[in-house]
């Protein structure tokens, strides 16, 4: 799971040479893709029939475990041990989808499936489907690869994050950075180099089962999510059942055996597909009976069925926009299979009063992006390259006396980001306190959602409001929390990195891993073992460097402290102890923090050489 | 069990200030803001230490930059809207907010605010004319007391700035609630 480090030229030529290989995962609610950008295109990799997208469906079976087209052949055998739409439950609490076909849930606290192999978590459905990804993209590259963007949808809160990040951990995947889906679809279509001014960016993204719109300023490399909105339950997959329900009354099939209904719907798919290129089709409903005539669908009897569900697409577009306080917008672009049918795209042009961006594949242009911003982050490119910048969607706070929220960062802040608040005690000799964190825009704790509560204790007796306790949020560049809470006077000390509410633990995520390589003991260790080695290596030339370039930033004992923790982590790497290694980089890593900082602060001034416009003269001075 | 640990109040502008925005930024420490300076400045600090640029680093580094990175755009969200960067100022200069709170606006101003207020509650949704009217007003009001504050703040008269930015504040407030625009 560690990554190659690429240093800076000369730093360390031994490991800069090999080009290094990240790629883009949209793992979505149906299908998911991985694609590469090779430094001139971008490749979506398929499997041995040619197919891009991968089914997002995993069967656990007695014997075996089987994802994608395989797993989906298996769903309607076997239907509690098949799991689907697992994205859906992604970091979500049990009550949170009681909606859900899926009734194989158990009670006990997490949110899980009950298979024949035990019972299988959202995340470790997921992580099954992104190791599949990996493994055939690395079959494709004949090499590992070194770390992957993966999108997630614009709306997706802090818990869904962490429990993607999770998902990818467990599959061995390095996160270079979650990104939202709709920011991947505008860098696919290079929106970002090309937004010098202002401007407004709407993506309309129609899958199979769901429907998402958001509208997005973008500013120099700044990508801001002004508004989403959407249907969790309206996709392509309507559209089918309609032609099929059109179709059972043509021809007068009144109750249908389910290997009838599922023939209906294969052959509704591909009439709808078709129509997307013809204006009429023939669908031949000899497989429904031996008596059932062929039935003639026109592409108009097609748009009037759907009609309704893209009618009702168009009101949410209507509602983004007005949440975004924006009338109209500069760009469209579509994103998903569904956009293909052209009463679909011809609805959106009208409804936004413009030709919508669409020549880019709209199942593979999410994916594409990813791949396009995991070559940047890499280090392939140039870094004159754009930055994208997110925002949090939804400000966070956390709960006050009388059950009013405390907002501590606002929405549409730009991440990563950190903010400290002091709070005081409401009653007279309160030695401990309660923080609960929460997410919304509403002032009562009740009306937002629930992230994570922890306890500070130890806190002095003393009367209400004389305590001082110092609590800080802070966003990483993935949107995702780390709370702390510090009660000044005795440094009594508690923190909390938010985790989906019924997510997994560490402990889980390490007995997992050990699991999932039970088999490959062995390899496992000497993965591990050159891992560590390559980290600490890479940590102590990297120190060498820069003491070369800064040393004259250390007092002579800073000096000495560095060089002698240097020293002790070298000499551990001549061991084939995995933990002894980790514990030595964490322990050098920490004490050349400050050295680190102070790295920064002097790069600082060079950064700013150059924009010395007006008053910065003034400062030239310090 | 809970509630008996539960009460937390909040300390309304005390608020840690770990770096000096000012000089992160390079600038002055000043009320004047050349605003398209900043937002360069911004972009380039940003350009060069956003956690992403150090996507294959050591995680020593990842840390130092994504703190660093957090400063920054706190910086920056602080120093780009009047009120906040008027808050900041005072502090910069020393200025105990919360002494200041207590000595509060003058009774005067305190008046021209509560009238306004009820002109806006009473105002039916429906007359743009008289709303936009007002809106027109208050926008004037708060400039006002921005131009005193800038004025005071130059000559570091800091208690008198400190109440003009307490008016600001309050007309800040007053804006957001006619739900004309954010400053």
């Amino acid at each position: 799971m560690v990554l190659l480090q690429i240093s800076e030229p000369g730093e360390s030529p031994d490991l800069s040479l090999t080009r290094s290989i990240a790629v883009g995962i949209d793992l979505g609610t149906t299908n998911s893709l991985i694609a590469q950008f090779d430094g001139a295109q971008v490749r979506v990799f398929e499997d041995e029939l040619g197919q891009p997208s991968l089914p997002s469906v995993v069967h656990y079976g007695a014997e075996s475990t089987q994802v994608g087209g395989a797993a989906l052949a298996l769903a309607n055998e076997q239907p509690e041990n098949t799991i689907a739409s697992a994205k859906r439950m992604l970091g979500r609490a049990r009550e949170e989808v009681v909606d859900d076909p899926y009734a194989s849930l158990t009670t006990d606290g997490a949110l899980a499936f009950a298979t024949d192999q035990g019972k299988k978590t959202p995340v470790e459905v997921s992580a099954a489907i992104l190791d599949a990804l990996k493994i055939r993209a690395e079959a494709h590259l004949e090499s590992p690869i070194a770390g992957a963007v993966i999108t997630v949808p614009a709306y997706f809160d802090d818990a869904q994050r962490q429990a993607t990040r999770q998902a990818a951990e467990l599959a061995g995947i390095k996160v270079l950075r979650l990104l939202n889906e709709p920011t991947a679809a505008a860098v696919a279509y290079g929106l970002d180099e090309q937004a010098e001014e202002s401007s407004l960016l709407a993506v309309y993204d129609l899958g199979g089962g769901t429907f998402d719109i958001s509208i997005l300023r973008m500013r120099a490399g700044l990508f801001e999510v002004l508004a989403t909105g959407g249907d969790s339950a309206l996709g392509g997959d309507d559209f089918d059942r309609e032609i099929a329900q059109y179709a059972m009354t043509q021809l007068g099939i009144t109750d249908p055996t389910s290997r009838q209904r599922r023939t209906l719907l294969s052959l509704a798919r591909h009439a709808k597909q078709a129509l997307s290129e013809s204006s009429d089709v023939h669908i031949d409903g000899s497989g429904l009976g031996s008596d059932v005539p062929p039935l003639s669908l026109t592409r108009h009897t097609l748009e009037t069925l759907i009609e309704p569900y893209i009618e009702r697409t168009l009101i949410a577009c209507r509602q983004a926009l007005n949440d975004a306080g924006v009338e109209s917008v500069d760009r469209v672009v579509l994103v998903g299979g569904s956009t293909r049918t052209p009463a679909v795209a011809q609805a959106v042009a009208a409804c936004f009063g413009q030709t919508p961006l669409s020549t880019l594949d709209p199942d593979q242009v999410v994916a594409m992006g990813a791949a396009r911003q995991a070559d940047i982050l890499i280090g392939n490119r140039s870094d004159n390259d754009a930055l994208l910048l997110d925002v949090i969607p939804l400000s966070l706070g956390l709960e006050t006396y009388g059950g009013l929220a405390e907002r501590i960062i606002d929405r549409n802040s730009t991440i990563p980001i950190a903010r400290a608040q002091e709070f005081t005690t409401a009653r007279d000799g309160q030695t401990g306190l309660v923080v609960h964190v929460v997410q919304g825009e509403r002032e009562r704790v009740a009306d937002c959602r629930s992230l994570a509560t922890f306890e500070l204790k130890g806190i002095p007796p003393m009367v209400a409001g004389a305590a001082r306790i110092e609590v800080t949020f802070r966003v990483d560049a993935d949107g995702i929390l780390e709370v702390s809470a510090v009660e000044q006077q005795t440094g009594a000390r508690s923190e909390v990195v938010v985790k989906p509410a019924f997510g997994l633990d560490e402990l889980d995520i390490t007995d997992m891993l050990k699991a999932s390589y039970e088999f490959a003991a062995e390899d496992m260790v000497a993965r591990k073992l050159a891992e560590a080695g390559v980290e600490a290596e890479a940590l102590i030339e990297g120190l060498r460097a820069a003491l070369a370039q800064d040393g004259d930033l250390l007092d002579s004992d800073e000096a000495q402290t560095l060089q002698e923790e240097m020293a002790r982590l070298e000499q551990v790497l001549q061991q084939t102890d995995v933990e002894t290694i980790r514990e030595r980089t964490e322990k050098l890593g920490r004490a050349s923090e400050t050295f680190a900082a102070r790295r920064m602060d002097r790069s600082i001034q060079s950064a700013l050489r150059g924009i010395s416009v007006g008053q910065l003269d003034a400062e030239s001075a310090e | 069990m809970r509630r008996e640990f539960h009460g937390l109040t909040v300390n309304a502008t005390a608020g840690a200030v770990a770096r000096d925005y000012f000089s992160l930024f390079n600038i002055e420490p000043s009320f004047t803001v050349d605003e398209i300076t900043l937002e360069q400045v911004y972009h380039s600090l940003l350009s060069q230490f956003h956690p992403d640029r150090y996507a294959g680093k050591p995680q020593v580094e990842q840390r130092v930059a994504a703190q660093l990175c957090a400063d920054i755009n706190a910086g920056y969200r602080t120093l780009q809207r009047e009120v906040s960067r008027a808050q900041y100022l005072l502090q910069h200069s020393g200025v105990d907010l919360q002494t200041a709170e207590r000595e509060g606006v003058g009774a005067e101003f305190l008046m021209t605010q509560i009238l306004l207020r009820e002109r806006l509650e009473t105002i039916a949704e429906l007359d743009q004319v008289e709303h936009q009217t007002l809106v027109d007003e208050i926008d004037e009001h708060y400039g006002a007391s921005r131009d005193r504050f800038a004025e005071a703040a130059q000559k570091a008269a800091w208690q008198e700035a400190s109440r003009y930015w307490q008016e600001m504040c309050y007309l800040e407030k007053l804006v957001d609630a006619t739900g004309s625009r954010g400053r």
